[in-house]
């Protein structure tokens, strides 16, 4: 299994016991973990298996699996992003695998940027969402939970299947989605109506930074998209449970603890979020540093919307506030000192 | 010869799986598909593959035989830009299969290229459940077919993974979405 | 002294924090002592590791994984800005009362500012400082979220400039360290973000900014804390940029332009300081003054200059914490210290000014002309300390944060250590020069200040001035002095510019026939609702982008 991969993995399974200890009283926990428990083998199994050919067909399950926990939307819609991911996944397998033209290696890795972002939810492929669906039953699943082992393994395996120019190209096209869904995602989170949405877009923002890791094709970059997937899997995510009460105990407050956690969620230091931003400059200062430029006003627009989602955390009493300190608690330690995890990844 | 008789069934097969809203027009659709793609991973992957893709794809559609609406519902009123996609997707593919790509069994190429893209553009295209899930069932038999077209030495387990989910995927609990 | 020696004025504040937390969660309640004992612990400990060796001492542990090592260091100029920081930070914490919570948060905001100093590298002094930066937000939220704060977006702006410096110097240079970045990878280019980041971490405009407004606070526990430690974070950069550059900036415009910036930045706050309405909004001016008049120095690029700015800001660091203890009704208090902050002589200010002026003029071409508009900005702004003594007092302060002996003191102590400035310029301001412009020390020992041009005879000159001082006081006391409210000098444009600016650019609308391609809920909408065409098509669109 890819190192990443394995640690993404142990970080989801962290996460699921997260949201067990700590989730809402509506939620069901028993529920949660048999839904939670088939979401944690199913996507091992997409780190695990070995041919690409078996993790499409994992997605396929997954998603299917998914699709048939109750929930708000309609089976269409929860299974189109699924499928259109497996489909235009395969397709470039096929591009791969077959003999032809050198531009058919280049549709193969718009096959796979494509299929990664439909199969996580990312701009262009943004998944509809409901803001009262259950957890479970949502795309965030697909974006926090399955979508950061998925990237490992999708974009660890084009690298061994795709030659020079196709690898430029998927960098290139992954940069340029990165940079899209960094401001996409910010500034809706930021302007969304609804504060349940503007925690998905907030998602899609860090995901930018994944993208921009990825594409970066420096090591310094690949580090940097490992600390945004922690981010996400350790630090978002959980956050983005508890700020989930009851709609009748919802209030939005701005106390120290709000600034924590927005300052957590915006990237500041001493948050891993920092150390990410730091090592993904690095990396495009080293490439082209324009792209640095782009990146560090880029970062900025992430703060108007974690002041509101900080906001949103309300005042946590009890459980949910001892998980709010555990999970900051964890986000300023790896950003103090993430070694150990970039490590443990052979990063 | 057999193979490119397949390729044309398979692309039938996906075709009729495009054109039918009944469960009867899926199911044959979803038949013919299967032993389209079956009898050419036959002849590549051993006999055990294809057995066990021939093996999911027909439960498929014998589960989509009970479920989903009722008659065959081939080509009903309202159809024709999906007869347009059966018929310009079949020569799309043909054409990349046959003239863009090459390499061993332009038919398999040809199967995958035509059942992956009718099968996921169906599931883009229609809200009914029983349509869907046997486009997504359609679609994992065509996901594992493709591992055939890797120089390597294939393994058995893409096929029986796809045949359990195309199997599988007619028993899921079809719930409505609760309203708010 | 064993390296891990460094370790403890970090150290000291973050463990007083955590025991705060812990017994207080556990319900005891270990008042100021613990919060004193932290923060006094981190000026001994910097005075322990610095006084007996008076050289670098550092520890360097491993890599911590973003291109940077843990690497910590106090040599002189960590020494300098650590006692800056950490003694009026010390002050307040031993003082004025707070809850738990600030008291925690005010010491972790302490240690991250003395990590800043401390880290030996660029990145590092990044991490740390915007953590400050960051602590010192929710700090202010914590004590009145309606109150005035600095913004968050300049701070991060500024460390995150910062910390592209910091990964530019590694790719250009291969390392980041301050004693060991090549010269020719500090550009003007790099410099100009630098210098960017200095400016936004101080925030030295010379429009107002957080650190006048921070005054106008119903209360300044927190405001004197969030000064304390972050505002001479700004200076700082620019003291090691000198470093970076072996004694200078890459380019001579930098120098010219950063000392204009400075006593523009001075210039502006004393016109506004003799504008003010109330004498707190006059005593919010002061530090901004101190900051833009130290700028101007530190950035002329002689070794005088940096000493005379290096002088005013530790000056200033003592008027922070006088400011933040000062009550707002008139007294005694309130006179002198207005008498320290405008600098009157033979105070430190005065003297440092002095130099500072010096240091223009001696550095030649143009840039004494600088100096003339530096003391231009001084007269102004003492002006506008002899009308702030007849001004009505401000809002006021809770009676607990306020401690006038205090603040008396403090200001009388840089009033009375005016003849002791070659002494503070020999032990405090020139091993930094030293060690930042690689220059030999500057002349003159404990008594005098020797320049290029001629000697300062500090203690010849000033005790005299001194002992006049205190025989006149004691003749006339404070009789002489007239309180009545006199008009400003000049009035200044309507306030409220950017206000204005920012009303308009809210209120501009699209016009309507445009709002059906600009409505952004339509695009929002368009976007997340899962349709296949909109899928297929960003699909081709990515396939034809791929063929170009």
């Amino acid at each position: 299994m890819l190192p990443e991969a394995a640690e993404l993995l142990v970080l989801a399974a962290a996460a699921l016991l997260f949201a067990l200890v700590f989730a809402p009283a509506a939620a069901s926990r028993r529920n949660l973990l048999v839904q939670g428990g088939t979401g944690m083998v199913a996507t091992a199994a997409i780190a695990v298996v070995p041919t690409f050919d078996l993790a499409l067909l994992t997605i396929v399950g997954l998603g299917v699996m998914q699709a048939g926990i109750p929930g708000k939307r309609t089976l269409a819609v929860r299974l189109r992003a699924p499928v259109l991911a497996v489909a235009v996944l395969a397709f470039a397998l096929v591009f791969l695998r077959v003999e032809g033209p050198a531009v058919l290696e280049r549709f193969a890795a718009v096959g796979l940027v494509a299929g990664l972002a439909a199969a996580v939810g990312l701009f262009p492929y943004i998944h509809p969402f409901a803001a009262d669906e259950p957890v479970a039953a949502s795309p965030i699943v697909w974006i926090a939970f399955v979508g950061p082992v998925l990237a490992a393994v999708v974009l660890s395996r084009a690298e061994g299947l795709l030659s020079v120019d196709a690898g430029q190209a998927l960098a290139a096209m992954l940069i340029g989605l990165g940079v899209i869904n960094m401001a996409w995602g910010s500034i809706a989170s930021w302007l969304t109506d609804d504060t349940a949405a503007a925690w998905r877009y907030s998602f899609l923002a860090d995901w930018g930074l994944v993208l921009c890791g990825f594409g970066l094709t420096l090591s310094d970059g690949r580090r940097a998209a490992l600390l945004v997937l922690f981010g996400i899997v350790v630090g978002r995510l959980p956050l983005y449970l508890v700020s989930r009460e009851p709609r009748a105990e919802r209030v939005t407050s701005e106390g120290p603890i709000n600034l924590v956690v927005a300052a957590a969620l915006a990237g500041s230091a001493p948050f891993v979020g920092f150390a990410a931003r730091v090592l993904l400059l690095r990396g495009a200062t080293q490439l082209f540093w324009p792209l640095a430029l782009v990146l560090a006003l880029g970062m900025l627009l992430w703060l108007p919307g974690s002041l509101r989602l900080g906001r949103s955390l309300g005042r946590p009493r009890g459980r949910q506030a001892f998980g709010v300190a555990l999970a900051v608690a964890v986000n300023v330690a790896a950003g103090l000192y993430p070694l150990p995890l970039l490590a443990a990844a052979k990063l | 010869m057999i193979e490119g008789l397949a390729g044309f069934v398979a692309w039938l097969g996906a075709s009729v799986v495009v054109l039918s809203d009944g469960r009867r027009g899926l199911a044959l659709g979803a038949a013919l598909s299967t032993l389209a793609l079956a009898a050419i991973v036959f002849s590549g992957a051993g006999p055990v593959a294809g057995i066990a893709l021939g093996v999911g794809g027909l439960t498929a559609a014998a589960r989509r035989l009970t479920v989903g609406v009722a008659g065959w519902g081939i080509m009903p009123p309202g159809s024709t830009p999906r007869f347009i996609l059966c018929v310009g997707g079949g020569l799309l593919a043909l054409w990349i299969a046959l003239g863009v790509t090459s390499g061993h069994s332009s038919a398999l190429r040809f199967a995958v290229i035509t059942v992956a893209g009718l099968a996921g553009a169906r599931v883009l295209s229609s809200g009914e459940s029983s349509v869907l899930l046997t486009s997504v069932a359609l679609l994992a038999l065509a996901t594992a077919a493709a591992s055939g077209l890797t120089e390597e030495a294939l393994a058995i387990w893409p096929y029986v993974g796809a045949a359990a989910i195309a199997a599988g995927v007619g028993w899921l609990p079809q719930s409505a979405p609760r309203a708010a | 002294m064993p390296s891990a020696a460094v370790l403890a004025p970090v150290a000291l504040p973050l463990v007083a924090a955590g025991v705060i937390a812990v017994f207080r969660l556990a319900g005891m309640s270990l008042g100021r002592v613990a919060a004193a004992i932290g923060a006094w612990g981190a000026v001994a400990a910097l005075l322990a590791v610095w006084i007996p060796v008076r050289s670098s001492l550092e520890l360097t542990l491993g890599a911590l994984g973003y291109g940077s090592s843990f690497d910590l260091r106090i040599d002189a100029v960590t020494f300098a800005f650590g006692l800056m920081i950490a003694t009026p930070t010390a002050v307040l914490l031993t003082l004025q009362p707070r809850t738990w919570q600030e008291m925690s948060i005010s010491l972790v905001g302490l240690a991250s500012a003395l990590a800043a100093i401390e880290g030996g590298s660029v990145v590092l002094t990044a991490l740390a400082g915007a953590t400050a930066g960051t602590v010192a937000i929710v700090l202010l939220e914590t004590e009145d979220p309606r109150a005035p704060r600095p913004s968050w977006a300049t701070l991060l702006v500024g460390w995150l400039a910062l910390s592209w410096v910091g990964v530019m110097l590694q790719v250009g240079g291969g390392t980041a360290v301050y004693s060991a970045v090549p010269v020719a990878t500090v550009t003007a280019p790099l410099f100009g973000v630098l210098a960017v980041a200095a400016l936004l971490a101080s925030n030295l405009f010379p429009w107002r900014t957080w650190p006048a407004d921070l005054w106008s606070r119903p209360s300044l526990r927190a405001a004197g804390i969030t000064v304390a430690i972050l505002y001479p974070l700004g200076f700082y950069l620019l003291v090691r940029a000198y470093e970076l550059g072996d004694g200078r900036y890459p380019h001579p415009l930098f120098h010219a332009g950063l000392a204009i910036l400075g006593v523009t930045a001075a210039f502006a706050a004393a016109a506004r300081a003799q504008a003010a309405a109330t004498r707190r909004k006059f005593l919010g001016e002061v530090i901004p003054f101190f900051g833009g008049f130290a700028l101007a120095s530190i950035a002329i690029g002689t070794a005088l200059g940096l000493v005379a700015g290096l002088v005013l800001l530790a000056t200033a660091a003592a008027m922070v914490a006088c400011l933040a203890l000062l009550p707002d009704r008139a007294g005694l208090a309130a006179m002198v210290s207005i008498a320290a902050a405008v600098g009157l002589p033979p105070g430190l200010a005065f003297g440092a000014r002095v130099i500072g002026i010096e240091a223009t003029f001696e550095a030649g071409d143009l840039l004494g002309l600088i100096g003339v508009a530096a003391a231009a900005a001084w007269a102004l702004l003492m002006v506008g300390g002899a009308r702030a003594i007849g001004l009505p007092g401000g809002r006021g302060h809770p009676a607990t944060e306020t401690f006038a002996g205090v603040s008396m003191a403090i200001a009388m102590l840089t009033l009375l250590a005016g003849p002791a400035i070659a002494a503070v310029q020999t032990g405090f301001a020139n091993p930094v020069a030293t060690e930042v412009m690689s220059t030999s020390a500057l002349g003159g020992g404990l008594i005098t200040v020797d320049t290029v041009s001629s000697v300062l005879p500090a203690v010849t000159l000033f005790a005299p001035l001194l002992i006049l001082g205190v025989l006149v006081y004691a003749v006339a006391g404070t009789s002489a002095i007239r309180t009545q409210s006199r008009a400003a000098l000049f009035k200044l444009p309507e306030g409220g510019i950017w206000q204005r600016a920012r009303e308009t650019v809210r209120a501009l609308t699209v016009p309507e026939q445009y709002r059906s391609i600009l409505n952004i809920r339509e695009l929002e909408i368009a976007a997340v609702g899962g349709q296949p065409l909109l899928w297929l098509a960003a699909l081709a669109a990515l396939a034809f982008a791929v063929t170009r």
